[in-house]
């Protein structure tokens, strides 16, 4: 696959920071104290088992998911509340932070009733008012960035996972945000077609974009990943450098994970 | 004796007639859709006092014969100060009742949305409208597109019920047709025949939406 150089222009790469989040789904705390710092311009990996909370974690960082305490800021800004504790966000003000922060998910959530282009030029109508001709060079252009320029007129449903996936990943890129959140990018996908999803990954990594990606492959972690954050039960377990989790890992929790992980990915050979 | 004169004679003024029934459930299905699409947007809303209004207005239309509600519009308006011709007024009720079946109907069919494609474009920054309009709405409306298409067969049939107020669409014109010339079983035949073609062009061209709308 070919890429053209470079994907998302030229970007001003932001920073999140997360302090003291909870999140209780009625009596069940899903999320127990997650204070995080997103570097800018770095790659995160959220890792863990099912049910450790990380995609819960990664929906609030856009408020996807509604956090109950503590504080998310997106640069200085806090997002979802008007302050720490306060009343809810507006619409308008909570739109206006969300089109900096460009999401892919797990089932990759196009819409099917539109083509790959118009799934792409969707939010740059409407939500950032460019015409629609103008629009659709733009996300013509996003398309051809990730390999797809001659699939333009598909729907989804005439496209593969890995297809679909790379046209997510263009819409959310198109728009030009200054962070990025992949929930379990690759875990819907069949296996043969994780690495072009990947690939798009590793250039926007490359491209300094701030990326927060929850994920189940352990490789891209190691390789790509500049911080990588073990969760366990809703509770940051421990975080680092990948040399500090994979190759030394201190805590028991963590160790036991890769431990786990290293023997169902033997036993699949 | 069956006379096929008899038909051959009425079929053009019953077939004349029929442009008020196509009419009256034709913009009674259009105006059902779009009071329909904004009653099931208040079912599902966040604020109470718009799901308490969509689900009296569902119990209320659904749970009173149309016939009633043609006759309350129909003696009601006029003491409210509303002179409208029956025309328009049977016209806005039939709306009106098709807008509580249509809206239970787009319900369902949202809820067979995944939730993704709405959070896609909230992610996106999508405003809560061009979401409706955009994005859930028009994969409703194919979802549920045998409903409605059956919605609209069931209304052609009950505009029959219109005559209360006088007007005189194929069942009204039938009657006096057939109390004219004495031959009911001939003329009541055709309307059948008039009933089941135009129900038959809907499904056909509803088969024909569906297949387009396929993606």
């Amino acid at each position: 696959m070919t890429l053209a150089p470079s994907l998302t222009g030229t970007v001003n790469p932001a920073s999140a920071r997360l302090e003291n989040v909870c999140k209780f789904y009625g009596e069940f705390q899903a999320l127990k104290d997650i204070s995080l710092v997103i570097p800018p311009g770095k790659v995160t990996c959220l890792i863990g088992p099912s049910g450790s909370g990380k995609s819960t974690l990664l929906r609030c960082i856009n408020f996807l998911e509604e956090y109950d305490r503590g504080g998310i800021w997106i640069d200085d800004r806090l997002i979802g509340y008007e302050t720490v504790g306060g009343r809810r966000m507006g619409g308008r003000a909570l739109r206006e932070m969300r089109r900096d922060i460009g999401m892919v998910f797990q089932q990759f959530n196009l819409w099917p009733h539109m083509t790959a282009l118009q799934n792409v030029a969707e939010g740059l109508e409407r939500v950032k008012g460019i015409p629609r001709a103008r629009a659709h060079e733009i996300a013509s252009e996003a398309l051809a960035k990730v390999g797809l320029g001659d699939k333009t007129g598909n729907h989804p449903s005439r496209l593969s996972g890995g297809q679909q996936q790379r046209v997510a990943i263009a819409r959310a890129v198109a728009m030009q945000p200054r962070i990025m959140l992949f929930d379990e990018p690759t875990s819907a996908l069949d296996p043969e077609l994780v690495g072009e999803v990947l690939g798009v990954m590793k250039q926007l990594a490359a491209e300094g974009m701030t990326m927060v990606v929850v994920t189940h492959e352990m490789g891209f972690a190691a390789h790509v990943a500049d911080r990588v954050v073990f969760m366990e039960r809703g509770e940051l377990v421990a975080q680092g450098s990948p040399a500090e989790i994979f190759q030394n890992p201190g805590d028991r929790r963590l160790a036991a994970f890769l431990q786990g992980y290293l023997e169902r990915n033997s036993l699949e050979l | 004796m069956f006379s096929f004169q008899t038909i051959i004679d009425n079929l053009p003024v019953l077939a004349a007639s029929a442009r008020y029934t196509l009419l009256i459930s034709g913009a009674g299905c259009f105006l059902g859709l779009i009071f329909g699409a904004l009653i099931c947007v208040a079912a599902v809303s966040r604020a109470s006092a718009a799901r308490a209004f969509a689900g009296v207005y569902v119990s209320f239309f659904r749970g009173v014969p149309l016939l009633i509600q043609l006759l309350l519009a129909f003696y009601l308006l006029p003491l409210v100060g509303v002179n409208v011709p029956a025309l328009a007024a049977a016209i806005f009720t039939v709306g009106l009742c098709a807008a509580a079946y249509i809206s239970e109907i787009l319900r369902g069919a949202l809820n067979a949305i995944p939730r993704g494609q709405a959070e896609a474009a909230m992610a996106v920054g999508l405003a809560p409208r061009d979401i409706w309009t955009r994005i859930l709405l028009p994969q409703a409306l194919k979802i549920s597109m045998p409903a409605l298409v059956n919605e609209l067969i069931l209304l052609v049939k009950a505009s029959s019920l219109v005559t209360v107020v006088g007007i005189v669409e194929i069942t009204r014109m039938s009657q006096a047709i057939a109390s004219a010339t004495y031959r009911p079983l001939e003329i009541y035949l055709t309307a059948a025949f008039l009933y089941l073609a135009i129900n038959l062009v809907i499904a056909a061209l509803g088969r024909n939406l569906e297949r387009r709308l396929a993606w």
